[in-house]
C-alpha cells in the first residue's frame, strides 16, 4: 500500500549558465502511515524532491525525467491538468512549511486560514459546520477552540507551527510533507510539536515525509531515512540501520557531526594555551554590577551580578531557549542596549559612560559574531571591504600590503584559503564561508573579548564543529576571551569553561560544563537535556502529552527561580539577586 | 478585540495636533524672513494700474494698520493662531478685499473633485497593473503589456496635458480645450452641469493618471514580489487555493498595506502638486490659486493654500492611522 512512489525522478533547473541537475534519479517508495526523513546538506535536493510531488517547484525548476505516483489509485501526478493538481493539494499531499514564524497570513484569522482551504476544496460549506471543523483540528494538535479566534501575531512559534500541522491534516491526505518544520524552535517547543506532528499522522493513517538535516531528530522521529547528497538518494534504509550501521562515508560524516553531551571532543585543545593579553594585577575584564534590563511590563533580565577577570582566556557560555534573555544579555555586554539598572564595567569603565576615544578603544577590544552570516555583510562589497575597513578605521593598517597580509593570515587561521575568497561577493560564498570569514574579521582587531551569539544555528551541521573549532581556537591560540551565547547544550558543553543556564532572565544553573550540562540538578536544565533529539534510536522521547506535562512544569518554574551553583572556576565569579 | 486602543487614538490626535501646529507657525516665520512687505506691493500694484497715487503713505500706514503689520510680533503671531484656527487667513492683496477663505473655498471643491478623483482611479488601476506584472498567472500579453505601459510614467504632466489636449480636444474635439465647466451653464446640481463638470475634468484627470500610475504600479510591483516570496504564500499554493484567491486574500492583501500609507500622504501633495496641469486646462483649482498667489506675491493666499494642504495631509494620515488597525491586526497589539 504505497502512497507515494517517486520513480526515477530527475529535476532540472534551466539557467543562463547552463542546466543543473538539482536530482538524480530518484527512486523512493513510501507507504501509509510510514514516516521517511529525508536528510542532508542544504542544496541536497531533499525540500526539492518533496516539492515534485505536489508540482510546486520554484521556477524555472520541473522533473525531466521519471514518475510520480500518488495514493492508492496511482494518480500520475506529472499528467494531472493545473485544476486536477489544485484540487490533490492539502486534500491528498500536504505540506507542513518550515518557517513558522511566516507561514500564516498575518491579516486573517486562524480559523478562517483553516476554513478557507476546506472551502477550496468541498465548495461552500455550513459556516457551523466549518466552526466545528476547525475546532477539531485545532484540539487535535493541543490547542483551545479561542485560538480560531486569534490572528497569527497573537501566537508563539510553537502554537503558530502546530496550526501549520492543523491546516495540513484537517483533510485527512494520503501523505504528509514536513519541510523541517522545527528548525525555527527551541528544543522543547520542539519535541512537543514534532510528537503533536506523529500523533495526528498516526491517527490519519497518512504517510509523512520529514525533510531535516538534524540526524538526532530523525533517529526520535521516524521510521526509514533517506540520504541525500547533491541530488542523489546516497543511502536508504530503516533508521536503526542507517544510525548503527551507516555504509555511505556521507551518512557517517553527517552522524559524527552531531554534538553529543559527554563523549569525545571535537576541538583538540592546544597543549600550551596562549597567554592573554591581559596583565595581572589589571581590573576585571568583563564585570556585570546588578544589571537588569525591563522592557515595559517585560522583566528580559533579572539583576544579576559577575565577573570575569580575563588574565587567563575563558569560554564562558550562556545557555537559553528564546526569550530568556540570553541575546539580551549579549547587546548590553556590547553597549547596544543600556541596562535598565546597574552597570557594565569594561576593565573597569562603565561602558554606557565612556568619552569618545574609550568607546572607540572598546569596540575595538570588544568583538561581536552574530548568528546570520547572511545580513551581517553588504551585499555591495566584496567580502574583503568587511575585514578591510574596520582594520584601516581602528588604524591598524600600515600599508595596503600589510592589511592584504593581515586578512590572508586571518582567512588562513579559519581555515579558509583566502584567494578563493577574499575577492568575491557575500553572495557567491556559503553560509559557513561567510560566518568563517565573520570570525577572521574579528580575529584581525585582535579584540580582548569576543560576544558569540548563536555563531553556527544557522549553518550546515556539517559546519557546526569546524567554525566553533575556529571560534574556540581563537582562546587557545590566540588568547580572546569569549562569551558563547547559544541554545544549543551540547556545542556549550564542549567549548566552554563555565556555563550559565538562563531562564526567563533568571541564571537557574550554573558552573563548570561537566557538572551543569552532564549532571543538571536543576529541573529546567534536566527538561532541555532530555528534550534534546539524540541520534539514538532506542532512547524514549517521550508523547506529545509528556512533553505538554514539561511545559505546564515550567510555568511552575519561573514562579520561583533559584540559582544552582555548580562549583567555580578561577577567574570567574558569579552572583544573583 | 476589533476595539481601538483609547492610548493609540490619543497619541495619534496629538500627533496630528502638533503637526498642524508646527506647520502654521512655520507658515507664520517663513514670509516674515522676506523682505518683502506686502503692503508696499499692493500699493505699488496700485500704481501701476492707475499712475500716481494719491496720499500714498496715508494709505501704507492704513494698509499696515489693516493687516496688523504695526502690532509687535509676538501679538501678530497669536492673533495668527487664533485665525487659523477659525480659518481666516485675512484678506487676498492681489483680488483685495476678498477673503482669502472664500477664495480657498471657490477652488477646493473643483481640486478635491478632480485630484481625489484621480487619484482614486490611479491607486486602482496602479496597483492592480503593479500586482499583475508580479503573479505567475498573468497572461503572457499582460505581462508585455504592462511594462511598455510604463513608459507614460516618463512623460512630465505637462507635456502629456497637452498632447491630450492637441489630441482629443484640437483633433478631434471630443472634450473642451480648457475651463472648468461650460461657459453656458450654470452652475447648481442640474444634469446640464453635472454632465458639463465630467467632459470638462475628463481629460485633465487623464493626464494625471497616465502619468502618475506607474507611481504605485512599481512600488506594489517591490512589494507583490516580497509577498510572493513569503512563507504564507506558499503555504496558500499548498492549500490547494484557487489561484485568484490567492492573489486577492494572501498577496494583494498584504502587499497593499504600505501603499495605503503612501495614498494619505499623496493626497496633500496632488492638492499642490498639480499645479502645472490646472495651469493649462485653466481649470480652476488650487493648483491655479497657488501659482497665480505666487505670480503676485499675494502672501496671504499662500499662507492659506499651504496651510489647508498641510491640514490636509495631516487629516489623511490620521484618518489611515485610524483605519489601520482594522486593515493590519498587528498595529492594535502595538498601540496597547
Amino acid at each position: 500500500m504505497t502512497v507515494l512512489d517517486l520513480q526515477n525522478v530527475s529535476i532540472d533547473f534551466p539557467t543562463s549558465k547552463g542546466v543543473v541537475h538539482a536530482v538524480k534519479n530518484f527512486t523512493l517508495q513510501i507507504p501509509k502511515g510510514r514516516r521517511v526523513g529525508f536528510i542532508g546538506e542544504s542544496g541536497s535536493g531533499k525540500t526539492t524532491t518533496a516539492l515534485s510531488a505536489m508540482r510546486m517547484l520554484a521556477s524555472p525548476g520541473f522533473v525531466s525525467t521519471g514518475k510520480i505516483f500518488l495514493g492508492e489509485d496511482r494518480t500520475d501526478v506529472l499528467g494531472l491538468s493545473a485544476e486536477e493538481m489544485r484540487q490533490a493539494r492539502l486534500s491528498r499531499i500536504a505540506y507542513i512549511p518550515q518557517g513558522a514564524m511566516n507561514s500564516l497570513n498575518p491579516v486573517m484569522r486562524i480559523e478562517n486560514q483553516i476554513w478557507d482551504g476546506i472551502v477550496a476544496h468541498e465548495g461552500k460549506t455550513d459556516p457551523a459546520e466549518l466552526k466545528r471543523r476547525s475546532e477539531e483540528v485545532l484540539a487535535g494538535v493541543g490547542l483551545e477552540p479561542h485560538v480560531g479566534r486569534l490572528y497569527p501575531h497573537e501566537l508563539s512559534g510553537g502554537m503558530k507551527q502546530r496550526v501549520c500541522i492543523a491546516i495540513g491534516v484537517c483533510l485527512a491526505p494520503d501523505i504528509i510533507i514536513a519541510d523541517e518544520p522545527t528548525s525555527a524552535l527551541d528544543v522543547i517547543t520542539q519535541r512537543h510539536v514534532m510528537q503533536t506532528l506523529r500523533e495526528v499522522q498516526d491517527r490519519i493513517g497518512a504517510g509523512l515525509i520529514l525533510i531535516g538535516h538534524d540526524m538526532g531528530l530523525m533517529a526520535q522521529s521516524v521510521d526509514d531515512l533517506a540520504v541525500m547528497k547533491l541530488g542523489e538518494l546516497v543511502e536508504f534504509g530503516s533508521v536503526r540501520q542507517i544510525i548503527e550501521r551507516p555504509e555511505h562515508p556521507y551518512t557517517k560524516e553527517l552522524i559524527s557531526s552531531v554534538p553529543l553531551v559527554g563523549g569525545e571532543s571535537f576541538l583538540d585543545p592546544a597543549d600550551q594555551p596562549a597567554p592573554s593579553k591581559i596583565e595581572a594585577g589589571a581590573p576585571p575584564l568583563l564585570e556585570f554590577k546588578q544589571v537588569s534590563k525591563v522592557y515595559g511590563a517585560v522583566t528580559a533580565l533579572h539583576p544579576m551580578s559577575f565577573t570575569l577577570e580575563g588574565d587567563t582566556p575563558k569560554i564562558i557560555s550562556i545557555v537559553g531557549q528564546s526569550g530568556s534573555g540570553k541575546s539580551t544579555m549579549g547587546s548590553i555586554m556590547l553597549g547596544f542596549n543600556p541596562p535598565t539598572s546597574g552597570q557594565v564595567l569594561f576593565e573597569g569603565r562603565d561602558i554606557n559612560r565612556l568619552s569618545a576615544a574609550e568607546a572607540l578603544q572598546f569596540r575595538k577590544d570588544v568583538q561581536a559574531v552574530f548568528q546570520d552570516p547572511y545580513a551581517c555583510f553588504n551585499p555591495f562589497y566584496r567580502v574583503d571591504h568587511a575585514l578591510k575597513f574596520p582594520y584601516k578605521q581602528f588604524g591598524y593598517s600600515k600599508s595596503d600590503a600589510e592589511t592584504q597580509k593581515a586578512m590572508e593570515e586571518a582567512c588562513t587561521a579559519v581555515g579558509l584559503d583566502p584567494s578563493a575568497v577574499l575577492r568575491r561577493y557575500p553572495h557567491q560564498l556559503s553560509g559557513g564561508q561567510r560566518q568563517r570569514l565573520i570570525v577572521a574579521r574579528a580575529l584581525m582587531l585582535s579584540p580582548k573579548l569576543l560576544i558569540a551569539d548563536e555563531p553556527v544555528s544557522m549553518v550546515d551541521a556539517s559546519l557546526r564543529a569546524t567554525i566553533l573549532k575556529n571560534i574556540y581556537d581563537l582562546k587557545e591560540k590566540f588568547g580572546i576571551s569569549i562569551l558563547y551565547i547559544t541554545h544549543d547544550l551540547a556545542t556549550a558543553y564542549h567549548v566552554s569553561d563555565y556555563v550559565m543556564v538562563l531562564y526567563h532572565g533568571h541564571i537557574v544553573e550554573a558552573g563548570p560544563p561537566k557538572e551543569v550540562i552532564g549532571d543538571p540538578q536543576h529541573p529546567y536544565t534536566q527538561l532541555l537535556i532530555d528534550s534534546i533529539p539524540w541520534p539514538d534510536v532506542d532512547r524514549d522521547w517521550g508523547s506529545a502529552s509528556d512533553a505538554r506535562a514539561d511545559l505546564d512544569r515550567l510555568q511552575a518554574i519561573s514562579d520561583r527561580p533559584e540559582t544552582v551553583f555548580r562549583g567555580q572556576v578561577p577567574g570567574f565569579a558569579l552572583a544573583t539577586g | 478585540m476589533t476595539k481601538i486602543p483609547t492610548s493609540y487614538l490619543m497619541n495619534r490626535a496629538f500627533t496630528l495636533v502638533l503637526t498642524v501646529f508646527i506647520a502654521a507657525t512655520l507658515i507664520w516665520i517663513i514670509p516674515r524672513l522676506s523682505p518683502v512687505d506686502p503692503a508696499e506691493i499692493m500699493l505699488s500694484r496700485m500704481a501701476a494700474g492707475g499712475g500716481a497715487v494719491a496720499n500714498s503713505d496715508q494709505i501704507l500706514a492704513q494698509l499696515q494698520e489693516n493687516f496688523g503689520l504695526n502690532d509687535p510680533l509676538i501679538v501678530q503671531y497669536f492673533k495668527y493662531l487664533l485665525n487659523v484656527v477659525t480659518l481666516d487667513f485675512g484678506l487676498s492683496t492681489a483680488n483685495f478685499p476678498t477673503p482669502v477663505s472664500e477664495l480657498i473655498g471657490q477652488a477646493l471643491p473643483w481640486t478635491l473633485g478632480l485630484m481625489i478623483l484621480s487619484l482614486i482611479i490611479t491607486f486602482i488601476i496602479g496597483n492592480l497593473l503593479g500586482a499583475l506584472m508580479v503573479w505567475e498567472h498573468t497572461p503572457k500579453l499582460w505581462k508585455v503589456a504592462i511594462p511598455a505601459a510604463m513608459v507614460f510614467t516618463s512623460i512630465p504632466p505637462i507635456l502629456s496635458a497637452l498632447l491630450l489636449m492637441w489630441i482629443f480636444s484640437a483633433n478631434l474635439g471630443w472634450f473642451p480645450l480648457t475651463g472648468s465647466y461650460g461657459l453656458l451653464v450654470e452652475p447648481g446640481w442640474s444634469w446640464d452641469f453635472i454632465v458639463s463638470v465630467l467632459h470638462h475634468g475628463f481629460l485633465p484627470a487623464l493626464s494625471i493618471v497616465v502619468v502618475t500610475f506607474g507611481f504605485w504600479a512599481l512600488g506594489m510591483r517591490g512589494l507583490m514580489i516580497t509577498v510572493q516570496g513569503e512563507d504564507y504564500t506558499t503555504l496558500a499554493k499548498a492549500k490547494g487555493l484557487k489561484n485568484r484567491y490567492i492573489l486577492y486574500r494572501y498577496m494583494i492583501r498584504n502587499a497593499i498595506l504600505p501603499q495605503i500609507t503612501a495614498f494619505a500622504l499623496k493626497i496633500g501633495l496632488l492638492i499642490a502638486g498639480q499645479v502645472l496641469v490646472e495651469r493649462i486646462f485653466a481649470y480652476n483649482g488650487m493648483g491655479k490659486l497657488l501659482y497665480d498667489a505666487i505670480l503676485n506675491q499675494d502672501f496671504p493666499v499662500i499662507q492659506g493654500v499651504s496651510y489647508v494642504i498641510i491640514l490636509m495631509t495631516a487629516l489623511s494620515v490620521f484618518v489611515v492611522d485610524l483605519i489601520y488597525p482594522l486593515i493590519d491586526p498587528r498595529i492594535r497589539h502595538e498601540g496597547s
